[in-house]
């Protein structure tokens, strides 16, 4: 059993100790309360390698980040197999336990090795799946077997998104005459260790930039005629080899979607822009599309959109060398299909800025959040700090831009503003805590229940599991795009305006949430939210086409897990241990003895003075 | 059922039922035939039936050992490969142990 410190949590380490002998039993890693400074990811140094666009077949010389290393921090750990539990442990109280633990009754004094009592360590962490998706799926599904439970399950969850203005969504496949701008962010990251995935550069900066500039095009694009929709969209499991893409684009060509993939007119794609150092960002696009004339055209349009919109604000934009790939990002997925116009908003240019990419150092610190001390948690959802303040600044940038594309006037634009304190807010809500007054007004009584006073986790889990993320994103944009509707409770949970309304349910959805509180009351006021928020399965197509062993399609699974817990206690030593068997088989032999002496001697023993009753026969 | 009160002409039909009956692929009966009469077979002093059930015991002890030699043999290939065979191990399988291949 190893105790580390996260300065040896490396690969090299973590290697040896995989490799080196078999009497390893399991690791514990002290996780410190600051972020290491070298930097940490767990990733892979090439995310979603064999996922993205770029194949043998598509752009070869950019296939398998031969031109640049988007992630060179990464030592990927997260994609190693260890046969031992490795757990991490906080440092607090329990943890010093454990140490002290150990330094009184293991370490070798003098040389000479430590007496017993020694300290021992137990982890439990035991996972049903083995081998891959395909022996667990099948296993999952084998009729023959006796145990019900399931031994994996596929990741999957809900990618959300609204358009601009209501859709027919109960009719799938294309619509005439409809022009999509989609806008699109990531849901999900994750780390190395399970409950931990606070995805605060990797996820959350991107998507509350997108939820604030939808929010900032509320009344602008209600007012404008535009000629082209704006489709805000969030992909779920994109971590996982792009679940939530390959979903929407794969329903999309089955006409099993709202719009199809002719709808879509150009794609623009916010990715980590968490704005550290300057206020740059980098308007990614693919080279090989690019040598369309017609992408090419719609593409410059689209840049040039996004460098007119970033002038009056405290924003610059660059385009990197056109000979680099596409950052690991959604659009990649929609150019499997066909090409398409398309940008990538990041703040970096040729290798992530953010240095704990999807590890549990993705937090508020690595996204310099940071806050005047002694403030009340109440205050502090309520202090824009400089993060929200440049976030903000994309946002309107992002807004504008949009805007512009969708068909806007030009002269229409100063009007649109992102709200600082709003992503203040949001960053405090996905980033800190969400369990606070301002989301518990906003979410309905349900979700209301999975709220947490702890940075969120981005992982995606097991399909059944609606990760809070998904909740905390659905309601925030129904809340921030759409409108208050003044229904019953019961409409409202009816998707309906009134007893007789048949139609509003196919172009809108309804939600009731708590609201506030009015004074002097401890009721919450609740109220109906009319919104073209929806959600649509974020499931891998391999498992809707059961190709378990796909080479297109996201293949991840979950195994099941019993309970996961540890203990320390202390273990007597080899010869007391001995003694006590030894004595346990001692009384053991004894009794028999005793026992066969008393059954064959019982007419002697227990006959004497009293005439048997059995003499009667 | 004490075989000591059972006259010999019983004893060598019930010897012979239990030797026919392991045929039809029930080796324990063999095993049960050849512990209980083993006794009447190779220990009792000679009488009339003691000869035929002496057959019996013998051909049931043989079955036995063949029945004995072909489900170790399999069951030690099956334990030994099954996580090879993958897919066609697992259909093989009435229950398959939780983590591991």
């Amino acid at each position: 059993m190893v105790i580390m410190e996260s300065a040896l949590f490396t690969r090299s380490v973590m290697m040896k100790l995989k490799n080196g002998s078999s009497r390893v039993a399991g690791v514990a890693v002290v996780v410190p309360s600051a972020n290491p400074p070298q930097g940490f990811s767990p990733h892979n140094k090439c995310p979603n390698e064999n996922s993205g666009v770029y194949s043998e077949s598509y752009g070869p010389t950019l296939a398998h980040c031969n031109t640049t290393v988007w992630n060179p921090l990464g030592n990927g750990l997260s994609y190693e197999e260890f046969d031992f539990p490795i757990f991490s442990l906080k440092d607090d109280n329990d943890t010093q336990l454990i140490k002290q633990c150990y330094v009184d009754h293991n370490r070798p004094v003098n040389g000479s090795d430590p007496q017993y009592p020694l300290c021992a360590m137990q982890l439990f962490s035991h996972m049903s799946a083995v081998t891959n998706t395909a022996t667990c799926m099948r296993r999952n599904t084998n009729g023959f077997t006796f145990s019900p439970e399931s031994i994996c399950e596929p990741l999957g969850d809900h990618n959300i998104w609204a358009p601009a203005k209501p859709l027919n969504t109960t009719q799938k496949g294309h619509k005439a005459g409809e022009s999509m701008v989609m806008a699109t962010a990531r849901l999900d990251s994750r780390s190395f260790f399970s409950e931990i995935g606070p995805g605060a550069e990797s996820a959350a900066s991107g998507l509350i930039t997108l939820l604030a500039a939808a929010h900032a095009l509320r009344n602008a694009t209600q007012e404008a005629q535009l000629s082209r929709t704006i489709f805000y969209t969030f992909f779920h499991g994109e971590t996982f080899d792009y679940i939530g893409s390959s979903r929407m684009v794969y329903d999309m060509e089955k006409n099993q979607f709202p719009i199809d993939l002719d709808n879509v007119h150009s794609v623009l794609e916010i990715g980590q822009v968490g704005l550290f150092s300057s206020s740059k960002v980098w308007l990614h696009t693919d080279p090989v599309s690019r040598r369309n004339g017609s992408v090419e055209e719609e593409v410059k349009k689209l840049v040039s959109n996004l460098q007119t919109a970033a002038k009056g604000l405290n924003v610059s934009v660059e385009e990197p060398g056109v000979t680099q790939p596409l950052p690991p990002s959604s659009l990649q997925r929609f150019l499997r299909a066909r090409p398409f116009p398309g940008v990538v908003i990041q703040d970096y240019s040729s290798s992530f800025a953010n240095m704990y990419y999807q590890s549990m150092f993705d937090n508020a610190d690595s996204l310099k959040m940071s806050y005047p001390p002694n403030l009340t948690p109440e205050e502090q959802l309520n202090y824009v700090t400089d993060t929200a303040k440049s976030l903000a600044e994309l946002a309107t940038m992002v807004a504008r831009a949009l805007f512009v594309q969708a068909g806007g006037e030009e002269s229409q634009v100063s009007a649109i503003k992102a709200d600082e304190l709003l992503v203040s807010r949001m960053l405090y809500s996905f980033v800190i805590a969400s369990n606070n007054s301002w989301i518990q007004e906003l979410v309905s009584s349900e979700s209301a229940a999975q709220l947490i006073n702890e940075t969120a986790n981005f992982y995606i889990s097991v399909e059944r599991q609606t990760s809070l993320p998904t909740v905390l994103v659905q309601h925030l944009l129904a809340n921030l795009t759409g409108s208050t509707a003044n229904v019953t409770q019961e409409d409202c949970k009816n998707q309906r305006e009134n007893q007789d309304d048949k139609e509003s349910k196919h172009l809108y959805s309804y939600s009731w949430v708590q609201g506030a509180a009015p004074p002097n009351s401890t009721e919450r006021k609740g109220f109906c939210v009319r919104s073209t928020v929806h959600g649509t399965k974020a499931l891998s197509p391999a498992f809707e086409l059961e190709d378990y062993n796909s080479k297109d399609y996201s293949t991840w699974t979950e195994s099941n897990w019993k309970q996961i817990k540890g203990r320390i206690f202390l273990v007597a030593s080899h010869d007391l241990e001995m003694l006590t068997l030894g004595l346990g088989i001692a009384v053991l032999l004894t009794s028999l003895l005793l026992t066969y002496v008393m059954s064959s001697k019982a007419d002697i023993l227990f006959s004497t003075g009293r005439e048997p009753t059995s003499a009667t026969y | 059922m004490n075989l000591e009160r059972l006259p010999n002409e019983e004893k060598l039909s019930l010897c012979r039922k239990y030797y026919l009956g392991g045929f039809a692929l029930l080796p324990f009966l063999w095993l049960v035939n050849v512990v209980w009469f083993f006794k009447e077979a190779f220990v009792k002093p000679p009488f009339t039936e003691q000869t035929q059930i002496k057959t019996y015991v013998k051909r049931s002890g043989l079955g036995l050992f063949c029945w004995v030699t072909i489900l170790t043999t399999w069951i030690t290939i099956y334990q030994h490969f099954r996580a090879q065979w993958g897919e066609v191990g697992d259909y093989l399988s009435f229950t398959i142990p939780l983590g591991t291949p």
